[in-house]
């Protein structure tokens, strides 16, 4: 019997000790005056951020009264951000100087964790799943709506409209419209958006004998796309081994979701969206099935890259500015501004002919959206430590510094000085000893760009914060935005209109990757496997139909 | 205290010592254990407190709620769970049953071997795939199986006439049909050369004289491999399988890096439905995640257990 009961106690450990895999031991705190000690730089700390933000919403008492405390005073122990990928200055490309300079200018620790930009969400996902709560972080808007309720951020309001750099900033409208309807402000956005554009390989369309003015609707795009994979722009002498466009995925995970196939999707919005005041599923709607249809054509003609399905967009871009040209594709829809300089450079690089053409948006998409779409910025979140002086003084370290129009602002926008960019005279080469090989000379106290710590074949293009998109120029007189990154933010500013935004509920935030996944199985029975649209969209309906329907009534009560 | 009457398997009645008694006489062994025992309590029991939030609303911001089974509910409810839970089910089996076979099979090809030299070389080479990363295997696979005019197995089934002019390019890893087969080859790719270790070292063990007793009795090459090797294999083949099949729920790795949103239907698991419901959207609820956690736990304790059973009865002792 005692056998027994011991087989028994030792089986049920053996369950439990399998499932605990799955589980989280560490015990958030259950409200803020838990938490009033924690710091953020004790990672190890197994405590929650405050989870009941009503404390913690009000200014700081110092901040009512009108003096800040001393930052310096209070984040002696520095503090921790995490960033994505947009912080260019990764670790193999003068991190640590970026990281050392800040410190010096700001005059505290600043610890930088810097995540896997694909992989964003998972890994902070993991990282809070593991208790580890930064003091601020960069978030997507996407995440961010979602987060923004729960009160883990910091009401910045009061912070942002007492900031040093309000007297400032030029484009006040961004951060406004961050505002939930009681005036709380849990993100802050230093920049816009930015959209995608799409681009043409100019010598693709040479090939072809195809003007790109010439290309006003969808049926002329959809011809030079036919054209790029019938015929042989590449010159390889084989017809039929290339693609018309490539992209990382047919409909993207992150709002606004359809910007890298703009063309295909036109009109259709696949998601939750605001319709006339009121919400509804853009999946469900004949726009989309159209757009469904389209991409099925697209993907039975060649017209796109079978591998667009799966691709990454590190795979895409890499498959699009390839050396081999064989199997890549004339059209790729990607960021603009920086990227038309970066596309162009990797262009370079590879030894492929690098003359872009940026396509105007097509009819289809102008008498709908009215332009290519400008994302909902991401944007900078504090953590909320359940401390608001420590909250303020992470506001006043961080942001506030961030867009001080000099030194600091500078590093975000430019990176670190001697190791991205300088003022020093000096000269230099880039692709020494090819045909691309150009020569770089700048005089004492010429503000210019260095070569990339990590490719000295590339000039330094910018950091974290796009000088063209910042809510806050910098007054120090510094700039080298290259004439293609000129022309490519300024032809999206020409072509763009503002996404429509993200929704908010609980069953949204809880069933979004169910949702998603469904709405993946739709894209693929019809695109990729041929599959009756309607068909496919009833499996849809039948397997998060009622999901959908709880969502929308959340977001319309 | 009196001593406690132990009969042993020969039968001879012998008097036990209290157990206070033999811990004291063995303290030094004790002490040196307790280092071991402090790393099991902190390593492993004290994370199982973690299995209470499968009974909670328990997000990465706020205080957890319990819900009772409102997380079991919806799992049972849910489609893909069940898709997961089959496919798990299935994929594992059918790997422990491809691998092992082709492990026993080139096992004695290896053993027929007569040159050292060679056997040593292919030894080494079919051992290679097992230090790949699954990552580095799902790169490379996933190039040679593209379907874009760069892809190599469709560019060959294209040179030899198999795919025609009108045919489309075959896009083996987002096709329900084709995923399967290919996960299988892969996994019989990368894991028999290890498989054949313990086959290789049982194989060794044989006496020579049941074959020379085989030779004189006039048996074929084959004869032999049918009526001496396999025999002698076949405890150890029932052995790797049934403690092999206590950890089919344990399915991961090698699925996350080759699947993708097309074959959820076909390669979804269970591990893989966890990751994307805890990882792949911005507010996960662990509690959910823990549910479905501690459900293939269970399923996999019960295979444990069956296996145990299935094991006392082939080899006359449990595994646990």
């Amino acid at each position: 019997m005692k056998k027994k009961a011991l087989s028994l106690l030792l089986a049920s450990t053996m369950v439990v000790s399998l499932a605990a895999c799955g589980g989280k031991s560490d015990a958030p705190a259950s409200d803020t005056t838990d938490n009033s000690n924690s710091t953020a730089t004790d990672n190890s700390s197994t405590t929650t951020p405050a989870a009941d933000t009503n404390t913690n919403t009000e200014a700081p008492a110092d901040t009512a009264s009108g003096e800040k405390a001393d930052y310096h005073e209070v984040l002696k122990d520095g503090i921790t951000i995490v960033v994505d990928g947009t912080l260019t200055a990764s670790a193999d490309n003068g991190q640590a100087d970026f990281e050392k300079q800040w410190e010096e200018a700001v005059g505290i620790d600043l610890t930088i964790q810097q995540l896997d930009h694909s992989g964003y969400q998972d890994a902070v996902g993991r990282l809070f799943a593991g208790g580890d709560y930064p003091d601020a972080m960069i978030m997507a808007a996407g995440m961010f709506k979602q987060y923004a309720p729960t009160g883990l951020l910091w009401d910045l309001s009061d912070a942002y409209a007492n900031a040093e750099f309000q007297n400032r900033i030029t484009l006040t409208a961004i951060n406004e419209n961050l505002k939930d309807k009681d005036g709380h402000l849990y993100g802050f956005a230093p920049a816009y958006g930015n959209g995608c554009v799409t681009y043409v390989k100019k010598a693709w369309l040479d090939a072809v004998g195809i003007d790109a003015s010439s290309i006003k609707t969808y049926d002329d795009y959809y011809n030079m796309l036919k054209a790029f994979h019938d015929g042989d722009p590449d010159g390889n002498g084989v017809d039929g081994d290339t693609y018309g466009v490539i992209a990382a995925g047919f409909l993207g995970n992150e709002a606004p979701y359809i910007n890298y196939l703009p063309e295909f999707w036109q009109g259709a919005y696949p998601a939750l969206y605001q319709k006339d005041g009121k919400w509804v599923d853009g999946f469900q709607e004949d726009a989309t099935k159209e757009a469904l249809l389209r991409l099925q054509q697209a993907y039975a003609d060649g017209a796109i890259d079978p591998e667009t399905l799966t691709a990454s967009t590190k795979i895409a871009r890499e498959k699009w500015f390839s050396n081999d040209q064989k199997g890549s594709a004339g059209v790729f829809t990607y960021w603009a501004g920086t990227w038309y300089q970066n596309l162009t450079d990797n262009l370079i690089k590879n030894e492929v002919n690098e003359e872009l053409v940026q396509l105007p948006p097509i009819k289809e998409i102008t008498d709908t959206f009215g332009g290519y779409l400008n994302r909902e910025a991401p944007v900078w979140v504090i953590i909320d430590q359940g401390d608001p002086v420590r909250n303020q003084a992470v506001f006043d370290a961080l942001f506030d510094t961030m867009l001080d129009g000099d030194v600091v602002q500078t590093l975000w926008v430019y990176g670190a000085e001697d190791v991205h960019w300088s003022t020093k005279a000096e000269e230099f080469t880039t692709n020494a000893g090819t045909d691309k090989e150009k020569s770089y000379s700048y005089a004492d106290g010429e503000f210019h760009m260095k070569p990339s710590p990590n490719d000295p074949n590339t000039l330094w293009k910018k950091n974290h914060l796009d000088s063209a998109l910042v809510i806050s120029p910098l007054t120090n007189g510094f700039t080298a935005e290259s004439d293609l990154m000129a022309e490519g933010n300024k032809f999206f500013t020409e072509n763009c209109v503002d996404a429509p935004s993200t929704p908010v509920s609980e069953t949204y935030t809880n069933e979004s990757g169910t949702i998603y996944d469904a709405k993946l199985a739709v894209v693929t029975a019809v695109v990729v496997d041929g599959g009756d649209v309607d068909a496919a969209m009833q499996t849809y309906v039948d397997t998060v139909g009622s999901i959908v329907d709880q969502c929308l009534a959340e977001l319309n009560q | 205290m009196a001593k406690k009457k132990v009969m042993t398997s020969g039968g001879v009645e012998v008097r036990q010592k209290p157990l206070g008694l033999r811990i004291w006489n063995n303290r030094g062994y004790y002490i040196m254990f307790i280092p071991v025992l402090v790393f099991l309590l902190i390593m492993h029991y004290w994370p199982m407190l973690g299995v209470r939030y499968a009974f909670y609303d328990y997000k990465p911001v706020g205080t957890p709620t319990p819900v009772g089974f409102a997380h079991f509910q919806k799992m049972f409810s849910t489609p893909a769970f069940w898709t997961a839970f089959w496919n798990t089910l299935e994929l594992s089996i059918a790997n422990l049953l491809l691998t092992n076979v082709a492990a026993v099979v080139v096992s004695i090809f290896l053993n027929e071997m007569k040159n050292l030299f060679a056997k040593k070389t292919l030894q080494t080479i079919i051992y290679l795939p097992h230090f790949m990363s699954w990552a580095v295997v799902a790169s490379i696979f996933s190039l040679f199986l593209s379907p874009s005019s760069t892809g190599m197995v469709n560019g060959i089934l294209r040179d030899w006439g198999i795919l025609g002019e009108a045919d489309k390019n075959i896009y083996f890893l987002a096709n329900t049909s084709w995923w399967r087969p290919i996960y299988w080859f892969i996994q019989v790719w990368k894991e028999t050369g290890w498989g054949t270790i313990i086959y290789l070292a049982t194989l060794s063990g044989i006496n020579p004289e049941l074959y020379e007793a085989a030779d004189i009795d006039g048996a074929s090459r084959m004869q032999k491999i049918r009526f001496v090797t396999l025999p002698a294999l076949a405890n150890t083949i029932i052995t790797v399988l049934i403690l092999n099949l206590a950890k089919v729920m344990n399915l991961f790795e090698s699925v996350f890096v080759l699947y993708n949103n097309a074959v959820y239907e076909v390669s979804d698991v269970i591990a893989t439905y966890i990751y994307r419901q805890t990882f792949a959207i911005a507010l996960p609820n662990y509690g959910y995640s823990t549910a479905v956690g501690l459900f293939r736990s269970l399923v996999g304790c019960v295979l444990v257990l069956a296996c145990n059973q299935a094991s006392k009865k082939v080899r006359g002792r449990g595994i646990v």
